[in-house]
This record gives structure tokens, C-alpha cells and sequence, in this order.
């Protein structure tokens, strides 16, 4: 118990300390997930609109289901090496697969009929992507994105072990900053991901057409 | 359809083609990659300019798949469709698709649309302007009777009934003025007195705007209602009749199609005439004192003097009437109009009309 309140006094005497370490902490974790996203979104898109590559975007996901993220950068940096790039590499594939399926579900369970109905009155097929599929897969794309968010700011800590920074050198560090240090960090990772899983929620909120956040508004309400 | 049909609907933009939209199938078949039994087989009909024609079978009998070919949703076999004198495959299948009303069962809304988003679809793909589109859009809500159109506009599919979104679904695939339309059991999905509402609604539409309409739907009591002509299909996707609805019940062209009609067919032959007809035909038969004919007549035990037979309106259809000259226990019925009483049916007219004449359209039927 005193640990832990005794964290909030480290927390304000190295406040300094901390941000530096945010900051790092954040570019470690945001670089990779931008790049799976900028990836990963466009393709599940794409392959979920022709019905295709089930078998890639849901097995890619088992594997990453599989193992526990811990394993998994300690696995992938045993692979791609030391270093900040490597540590960002190995969280852009801890990122990629998550974001990857939920794109491909999103717009590969939009309702048949739709789909159809919208073909059948002359849209064309980007047509039917953008109007139909995209609005309506929405929300299921922006839920793949948050977890790899979370996933990502929260293994950032371990990607320390590779030599990146961020808050992982103060909670993997308790000789030099004491137990009250680690949880202080420790705490600070975990408000930092659910602050940064709620970005994503206020764009969804932004982003979304108003008959998006109607249907929001219906399902909650049902 | 006739040309003269009158109109009282709103459909100033939703003007009579008189140009050529009759949908041709010419030795049409269709079977699915990997099948080895056809879809469709061999499908030789002719919708012409203005029908309605309903195709119907069991399921599995090929009518989605003879819809869809229209629209290229699902690619031809061999045999060839006409819309009007084009070859279907003359045109691309977005180009096509936008000269083709297409509704579908459960209204295929798009439910993250308002009920103006929806209907909008189509003219603001073709860049419609928005005043256009605005003026379009009320039209339509008028035509299918969601008024004052102000309510409408802006609800979401979620928030309006079975019956309301399937009046949207029409309204939808009549937006751009289409002169072909094409429905795969529209109505399915809705309770019987919603079915019955929309069925009359579509009906009042149709001959508003006459376009040339093919029409599923496994419910033949509703190609009864609906069609000018059915196409009954059996399994495997065969032609088995195509006729008038009157034609189709007073002579099934085979066994499928008289047991795909039912036990009841005598009876469904009944709702194509009207009490009215009946009444004109008897006068014309008789002079102009039918109640004198029918009072005077000599039949055995009339239980109920024709002074009370029960009253029936000259439009009910004569299965109507009869249901309720039988529940009377009387030998025919009175036959009023606004108030007035226009003359008199006796039981045997009831059962045995001159509907038999295929000369006689179903129009009357249908008012
Ligand atoms: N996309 C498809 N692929 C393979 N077979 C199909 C497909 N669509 C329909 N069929 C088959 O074609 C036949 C006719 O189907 P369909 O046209 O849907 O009949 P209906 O609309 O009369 O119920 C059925 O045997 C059905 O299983
Ligand atoms: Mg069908």
C-alpha cells in the first residue's frame, strides 16, 4: 500500500522525467500503429469488398490471438534485433493483424441484401464501398483500431528490452527508481493507453455520418 | 395495362412511357457454375410495354434468378433479354442497372440513410441538382402515401414499419424514373393486412405510371391480385403457364399448376370479378329488370325473400359477396352503391359468371 501512494509523490517529483519518457513512449507506440493503420485499414477494406483472403485475415489474427504480446515482441525482437526501428517493427506487427480483420469483418459482414440492392440500382462497385460498406463497417474498423491501440502503447513498455526508451526504462529499472517508480510509471502506461483508446473513440464520434451515429445511438438504446 | 387509365396520383414527372419497355426472355437459361441442374430452363416470355406480370413456383423454382439476369446481377447462360429493342448485354451493367427500378424483399433500405437519403440514391449518383432531387423526393412520398411528406423525410428505416419501409423500398425504385421495374417478393416479409394495403398502394401506383413491371413472389393469391399475366415456373426452372390470371385458374395447363393453385381455385376465380360486372353482364343478358328476373324465379325453398337478401357493394368481388350470401343463408344479394340500390344478383350469377370469357380482363377486379 505504500508503494502505491507512494507513487504519487514520485509522479510530481519526476514529473520532468516522466514526460521525456512519454513522449518517447509515444512515438514508439504511435509510429507503428499510423503504419498499420495506414496499412492494414486499406487492405481488410478491400479484400472484405470482394469477399476475399477470409482465410489470411482471420488466420494472420489467430496467430497474433495465440501468442501473448509479451512473447511476441520478445519473439520478433529475437528476429529483427536491437534498436528503436527494430522495437517499432515488431510493434507494427503486433498492430497489423488486429486492425487487419476487423477492416476485413467490417466490410465483409455488411448484409448481403444491401450490398446487393445498392448493386442492383446501378451503383458502382466504389460506389457501394464508399456509401454502403465503409459507413456501416465503421465503427467494427474503428474497434480493430483501438486495440491495437491499447495493445501497442501497453507492449511499448517491454519494446524497452530493445533499447527504445519510453516508459519501459523507469518500470523495467526499479534498482535505480525504487518500487514507488515502477508503479508511478506503470500507472502512467496504463492511462496513457486508455487516454489514446479514447482518441479513437472521439473520431469515431467525429468521423462518423450522421445515420452511423444514429445506428450507434439505436443499438445502445435496444 | 390500358392507356387510358386514369390518374389522380401526383406523377407529373412520372409521366407514361410510350416508348418501347417491354422486357423480352428469349430462350433464356441459366445454370449456376458447379451445378449440373439448370436454374432457369430454356425461359421464353414476352412482359410487355406497361404489364405487370408475376412470375412465381415453389422455391427453388429459378425466379430470383430469372429477376436477376434482367439486371445482370446474375450473367446469362445462353438465350438472350431484350429491354425494349436493346440487348441487355449492349449495355454496360451500372448503365443498365440505372434504367431499372429494382425493390427487394425486407426493402433493402440502407438503414444508416433517412428515408430522403434513400430515395435520393439513384438521382444523386446520375447529379440530379438538389432542387431536383428535393421536389423528386416529395413527389415520391406522396405517390406511396406517406404524408405530409414533412414526417418522412428524415426518419431513419429503423424507425418506420414493415409496410412504411416497403412503401420507401417503391419509392426508391421509382426515383429515377425508370420504365422497367423489377420486385423479388417486395411484400414478403409483411403481416396480411399490411400486405394487403401495400398490395392495393402498388396497384393504384402501377397504373399511375404504368411501367412495365416484372414481379416474384411465391404467393400465388397475390399474382391473382396483382398481375396482368403469371408465369408459373416448376422446379428446375421450366415454364410451366403463362397466362392471364383468369385463364391460369379456369384452365391449369397441367397437374403442377393445378395443385400449385389449390383445392381453392374455383373459389380464387371468383375475386376476379367484381359484383358490378356481374350486374351489367346479367342485365345484358335479361333487359334492363333483373330483380324481376330474380324474384320472379322459380328455384325450390328460398329460405330468405329477396326484399332481404343481404346488401353487397358493387365492388366487392364476387367472392366477397358470395361469402356473405352464404352466411345470410339467402339465394342472392342486393346490390348498393353510395346508398343506392343498383339492382340484384341471385346465388347462380354469384357462382357462375362470365368471367369464364378470357376475353374479359381482371381490371375490374382491381378497383
Ligand atoms: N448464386 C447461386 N449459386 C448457385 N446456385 C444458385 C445461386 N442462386 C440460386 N441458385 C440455385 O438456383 C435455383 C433457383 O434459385 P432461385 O432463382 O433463387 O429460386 P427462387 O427465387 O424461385 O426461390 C435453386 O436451386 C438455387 O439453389
Ligand atoms: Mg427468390
Amino acid at each position: 500500500m505504500d508503494v502505491l501512494v507512494g507513487a504519487f509523490p514520485f509522479m510530481t517529483a519526476n514529473f520532468a522525467l516522466l514526460l521525456e519518457k512519454t513522449g518517447e513512449h509515444l512515438v514508439i507506440s504511435l509510429i507503428p500503429l499510423l503504419a498499420a493503420i495506414v496499412v492494414g485499414v486499406p487492405l481488410g477494406v478491400w479484400l472484405g469488398h470482394i469477399h476475399k483472403g477470409e482465410f489470411l485475415a482471420v488466420s494472420i489474427t489467430n496467430i497474433g490471438r495465440a501468442l501473448p504480446s509479451l512473447a511476441l515482441i520478445a519473439i520478433l525482437i529475437g528476429i529483427v534485433g536491437i534498436g528503436m526501428l527494430n522495437a517499432m517493427i515488431a510493434l507494427f506487427l503486433l498492430a497489423f493483424p488486429p486492425i487487419l480483420s476487423y477492416a476485413f469483418q467490417a466490410v465483409d459482414s455488411v448484409d448481403a441484401d444491401l450490398t446487393k440492392a445498392a448493386r442492383g440500382m446501378g451503383l458502382a462497385p466504389m460506389q457501394v464501398l464508399t456509401k454502403v460498406e465503409l459507413p456501416l463497417g465503421l465503427p467494427m474498423i474503428i474497434s480493430g483500431i483501438r486495440t491495437a491501440a491499447v495493445l501497442t502503447v501497453s507492449s511499448a513498455t517491454i519494446a524497452t528490452i530493445a533499447g527504445s526508451g519510453g516508459l519501459g526504462d523507469v518500470i523495467l529499472n526499479q534498482v535505480a527508481y525504487g518500487m514507488e517508480g515502477v508503479i508511478a510509471a506503470a500507472l502512467w502506461v496504463a492511462v496513457l493507453a486508455i487516454l489514446v483508446d479514447q482518441v479513437f473513440v472521439l473520431l469515431l464520434k467525429i468521423a462518423s455520418p450522421a445515420g452511423v451515429k444514429h445506428l450507434q445511438r439505436a443499438a445502445v438504446a435496444a | 395495362m390500358t392507356e387510358s387509365a386514369t390518374t389522380t396520383m401526383p406523377a407529373t414527372s412520372t409521366a407514361r412511357s410510350t416508348r418501347n419497355s417491354s422486357i423480352v426472355f428469349d430462350n433464356v437459361t441459366k445454370t449456376y457454375p458447379g451445378q449440373t441442374a439448370h436454374a432457369l430452363d430454356s425461359l421464353s416470355i414476352e412482359v410487355r410495354s406497361g404489364e405487370l406480370v408475376c412470375l412465381v413456383g415453389p422455391s427453388g423454382g429459378g425466379k430470383t434468378t430469372a429477376l436477376q439476369l434482367v439486371n445482370r446481377l446474375v450473367d446469362l447462360s445462353s438465350g438472350e433479354i431484350r429491354i425494349g429493342d436493346t440487348n441487355i448485354m449492349d449495355l454496360s451493367p451500372i448503365e443498365l442497372r440505372r434504367t431499372i427500378g429494382y425493390a427487394i424483399q425486407q426493402s433493402g433500405l440502407f438503414p444508416h440513410y433517412t428515408v430522403a437519403e434513400n430515395i435520393a440514391t439513384v438521382p444523386t449518383i446520375l447529379k440530379w441538382d438538389r432542387k431536383r432531387i428535393e421536389a423528386r423526393t416529395k413527389e415520391l412520398l406522396e405517390l406511396v402515401g406517406l404524408t405530409p411528406v414533412e414526417n418522412w423525410l428524415k426518419r431513419y428505416p429503423g424507425q418506420l414499419s414493415g409496410g412504411q419501409q416497403q412503401r420507401v423500398g417503391i419509392a426508391r425504385a421509382l426515383a429515377a424514373d425508370p420504365p422497367v421495374m423489377l420486385m423479388d417478393e417486395p411484400f414478403g416479409a409483411l403481416d396480411p393486412i399490411t400486405r394487403v394495403a401495400v398490395q392495393d398502394e402498388f396497384l393504384d401506383i402501377h397504373r399511375a405510371v404504368g411501367k412495365t413491371t416484372l414481379f416474384v413472389t411465391h404467393d400465388i393469391d397475390e399474382a391473382i391480385k396483382m398481375a396482368d399475366r403469371i408465369a408459373i415456373l416448376k422446379p428446375g426452372g421450366l415454364l410451366a403457364q403463362y397466362d392471364t390470371p383468369a385463364e391460369v385458374l379456369a384452365r391449369p395447363a397441367d397437374d403442377f399448376v393445378a395443385e400449385f393453385l389449390g383445392a381453392e381455385r374455383g373459389l380464387k376465380r371468383l375475386a376476379l370479378t367484381t359484383v358490378a360486372e356481374v350486374l351489367a353482364a346479367g342485365r345484358d343478358r335479361r333487359g334492363s329488370s333483373p330483380v324481376a328476373a330474380a324474384a320472379g324465379s322459380t328455384e325450390a325453398g328460398n329460405p330468405v325473400s329477396a326484399a332481404e337478401w343481404p346488401e353487397v357493394s358493387a365492388t366487392m368481388t364476387l367472392r366477397e359477396a358470395l361469402s356473405l350470401v352464404s352466411a345470410a343463408h339467402a339465394q342472392g344479394a342486393r346490390v348498393m352503391d353510395a346508398g343506392s340500390h343498383l339492382g340484384d344478383v341471385t346465388l347462380h350469377e354469384l357462382i357462375c359468371p362470365p368471367a369464364d370469357d378470357p376475353a374479359r380482363t381482371t381490371e375490374g377486379a382491381r378497383i
